[in-house]
């Protein structure tokens, strides 16, 4: 079967460009002084001044990554770590300016929030320029704001788990994340508060050479239940752009909590995020992730399940296109009896791009009768391309029940010639079977972002197989 | 003493899973070497003639260097194995690890000649009271259409340590098949590389491990395929008792240029004890499209129901415990052709669960 080369791809409104307009741009690189002035500029309380100086120096301690993709491109010296847009924080779209509102509106932000969402913040590159959540939530005592006006607003709550679940420690880019954070949304539902319709956090970053940092904190309180949706995208220009963002979940005793992704950031971004949730007793923490934009991705979501009975599911699938490196996965320690972990990942590779799935399943010896299933599958399309599945299974103590299984291929000749035999050419039979190995994915999915995955897959798919 | 980091996996991953490479410390490398004599040969002909082997084990990958190099400057046995049979002849050398052969240092190079067959069994004991070294290397160059099984039988004490270093080719059309029944050791140390350039060329593993009290087994596998329509297929199945731990890191690379080539690979741990750990990392790279892989891994402990049916039958738990960790071991146990081999790893099983 013949195949075509593959074209670079019309990304038309993620690419949209809007001039580089700032109220203020840091001077790139990573010095005290820098961090000192970030800290100055965004009016943060002393202790976060504090915390911001204590990350840098973990920071300048920390090594790079000894594996997974090659990121040695990245200078810090390159990046300019806080860009604030030129506008204030707002909740009417009217007061956004013309250019930023129009992004939104043709990435079908305010649409979707009249549509399908409960409350909406935007962020465009180190501010959250638009915030709103409906009344009847507000009432109910539910808390959803950017996160500078949490640290003000909430100093308790956000001092008690604000870098808690995911300590600057971890490693150099959670660090970095500490000192130059910026931006990001911060959620609490109280005790029994049920969030039927899901909140949306979108992050855009439209400077160059640049980073964004955004700083995500959901508590979810005892009973309580939430899902979150999180949108990230960015045009691309010719210079390497970073994201390392955060993202920190509380899920308390018997609480809910689903996590949706769809990251479509542009092809010179460094997409070097961390998330972390932290599971109470029989709670649930669920997350849903398409991963389609970056030149190198290192991401992956972790649940701890630290309460008897906690629950974790995690469904995801990645999508490396020509000069993609998405090194994708899962983590999950089992940490109290009777806690079930299921892990669904998929990855599609193309054009020469290079998918990994890495992960780890620990089961300590606290989580006695814990089970744990990962299911992982990769799909080559064409013959330039490569996958790699890199799971690690910890498993510490007997009365367990711990399954993992992994295939790797290409699209069975059998299943096109079936297709094509009822009537479909080459190409839609194979984009066919393509949206129907996503489909674990995309229906787990709101149907307004499964049907934006499923136009992003047949973007990456133009011209890329016959 | 010594502490010293071995077999790491060719990719690495997060340096907080602990699973790149293992460190062992305390661990004793003997300076002074001396002579290794028992050893006991059964099956040499003229069609399996065994030569001195110098001046080759350079390895692609190996347990790591200090180990390598030490067979290099100071291995004891040194065997050329040249393989002439046509029809399935078998080669049996036992080593013996005693008061007077404590160290054992084996080069051994396996050549099998186009179009033959053959088996080959390296049975490695030890005494019970010895404090014993054993550090091996075996490389195995089977040409086309070769057919060669090789079994490797550990049943060292637990006060030895037994590390090995495997390197395989394999040509066009041939097939290598490797049963490894890894038993022994305080630390029992394994790292096998299979290179499949031939077309057509398949690699079968096979292994069974049991581990009790304190012992760590640590298998770094890595196989790639290279020639149009490999195969490989990797089997371990394994027990562990008491404190006993194992790191599995089993690696197939698809190259590029290997159409339509074929990998398997199930690793399977019964944990026996409360305080038994298993740690696993099946990887699989893949850059070639045409190519079929798949992987398996599960861990957990032996099934209650099944438990209660056989003690239901009148065993005691200690019995069917036996009977269930037989049962897994059966299908590779089934392969093996000497019976005599068979009966003396069936009862191996038994004293060792005891």
């Amino acid at each position: 079967m013949s195949k075509h080369k593959i074209n670079e791809i019309d990304r038309n409104i993620y690419d949209i460009k809007n001039k580089d307009e700032y109220d203020f741009k840091i001077e790139k690189g990573l010095t005290r002084e820098i961090i000192e002035e970030i800290s100055k500029q965004k009016n943060d309380p002393v202790w976060m001044r504090k915390f911001r100086i204590k990350a840098l120096e973990v920071y300048n301690k920390l090594e790079l990554p000894t594996w997974g993709p090659d990121i040695s491109e990245l200078n810090m010296n390159e990046i300019a770590t806080y860009v604030k847009p030129k506008t204030k924080l707002s909740n009417s779209w009217e007061d956004v300016p013309e250019d930023i509102k129009n992004t939104f509106d043709k990435l079908g932000i305010p649409e979707a929030e009249k549509k399908s969402l409960a409350g909406v913040g935007a962020q465009y590159d180190s501010e959250v320029v638009y915030h709103s959540m409906k009344e009847d939530l507000i009432k109910q005592g539910v808390i959803y704001t950017d996160m500078e006006t949490a640290v003000t607003e909430y100093p308790d709550l956000v001092k008690e788990h604000f870098m808690k679940c995911v300590p600057v420690h971890d490693h150099k880019f959670v660090a970095l994340h500490g000192a130059v954070w910026s931006g990001g949304s911060f959620v609490y539902v109280p005790k029994g508060v049920k969030v039927d319709i899901p909140l949306q956090s979108y992050f855009r970053l439209n400077s160059p050479e640049s980073g964004q940092f955004e700083h995500t904190l959901i508590i979810v309180d005892e009973g309580a239940s939430l899902h979150f949706i999180e949108g990230c995208s960015a045009p691309k220009y010719n210079k390497v752009n970073l994201h390392a963002g955060c993202v920190e979940l509380y899920v308390k005793d018997n609480a809910y909590l689903r996590y949706s992704t769809i990251e479509n950031w542009s092809k010179n971004m460094l997409n070097l995020n961390t998330k972390k949730a932290i599971v109470g007793k029989n709670a649930q923490v669920d997350w849903v992730t398409g991963s389609f934009g970056s030149k190198i991705s290192m991401l992956y979501p972790m649940s701890v399940l630290n309460g008897e009975g906690a629950k974790t599911e995690f469904t995801g699938i990645s999508f490396a296109g020509m000069g993609q490196n998405l090194d994708n996965g899962f983590k999950v320690i089992h940490n109290a009896e009777h806690t079930s972990s299921v892990i669904n990942a998929k990855s599609i590779s193309k054009g020469g791009g290079k998918c990994t799935y890495r992960s780890l399943v620990r089961i300590n010896e606290n989580a006695k009768n814990s089970k744990a299933s990962v299911s992982c599958e990769s799909l080559m399309l064409d013959d330039i391309s490569v996958s790699d599945t890199i799971p690690v299974n910890d498993i510490r103590t007997d009365d367990v029940e711990f399954s993992h299984e992994a295939k790797i291929g290409k699209i069975s000749d059998k299943t096109i010639f079936y297709l094509m035999s009822r009537g479909l050419s080459e190409e839609d039979a194979k984009a066919m079977i393509v949206r129907g190995f996503a489909y674990p994915t995309s229906k787990e999915l709101p149907v307004e972002y499964a049907v934006e995955m499923n136009n992003l897959i047949d973007l990456e798919l133009e011209g890329a197989i016959g | 003493m010594e502490k010293i980091k071995l077999n790491e996996t060719p990719v690495r991953t997060s340096r907080n899973f602990n699973i790149n490479n293992i460190k062992l410390e305390n661990i004793k490398i003997p300076q002074e070497i001396g002579k290794f004599e028992n050893t006991k040969i059964t099956g040499q002909n003229s069609k399996i003639n065994i030569q001195e082997n110098k001046n080759d084990c350079n390895l692609t990958y190996g347990i790591g260097e200090v180990l390598v190099n030490q067979i290099k400057e100071n291995s004891n046995k040194d065997m050329k194995i040249i393989i002439d049979s046509k029809t399935n002849k078998e080669l049996k050398i036992e080593f013996n690890l005693d008061e007077k052969n404590i160290n054992l240092l084996e080069n051994i190079k396996i050549v099998a000649n186009e179009n033959t067959k053959s088996t080959i069994i390296l049975k490695y004991t030890s005494k019970d009271n010895i404090e014993g070294y054993h550090n091996g290397i075996i490389k195995v160059l089977a040409k086309e259409d070769s057919e060669i099984n090789i079994m490797i039988i550990n049943l060292l004490n637990e006060k030895t340590s037994n590390f090995i270093s495997i390197e395989n080719v394999a040509e066009k059309q041939s097939k290598i098949k490797y049963t490894i029944i890894d038993f022994g050791g305080k630390h029992s140390i394994t790292n096998y590389y299979s290179n499949l350039e031939g077309h057509q060329s398949e690699n079968k593993i096979s292994t069974i491990y049991l581990g009790k009290n304190t012992q760590t087994f640590d298998m770094n596998y890595i196989c790639e395929l290279m020639g149009q329509s490999a195969n490989i297929d990797i089997d371990v199945q394994g027990a562990l008792k008491n404190s006993s731990k194992k790191h599995f890191k089993g690696t197939i690379d698809f190259k590029k240029g290997c159409k339509r080539a074929k990998g398997n690979e199930n690793e399977s741990c019964m944990l026996l004890s409360d305080t038994a750990k298993s740690l696993a990392l099946p990887m699989l790279l893949c850059s070639e499209e045409d190519v079929e892989g798949n992987h398996s891994s599960s861990a957990g402990k032996i099934g209650e129901k099944e438990l209660f049916y056989i003690t239901s039958r009148g065993f005691t738990i200690k019995e069917a415990m036996k009977l269930m960790v037989r049962a897994k071991f059966n299908k590779i146990l089934e392969t093996i052709k000497n019976e005599e081999i068979k009966s003396e790893i069936v009862n191996e099983i038994s004293k060792r669960l005891d």
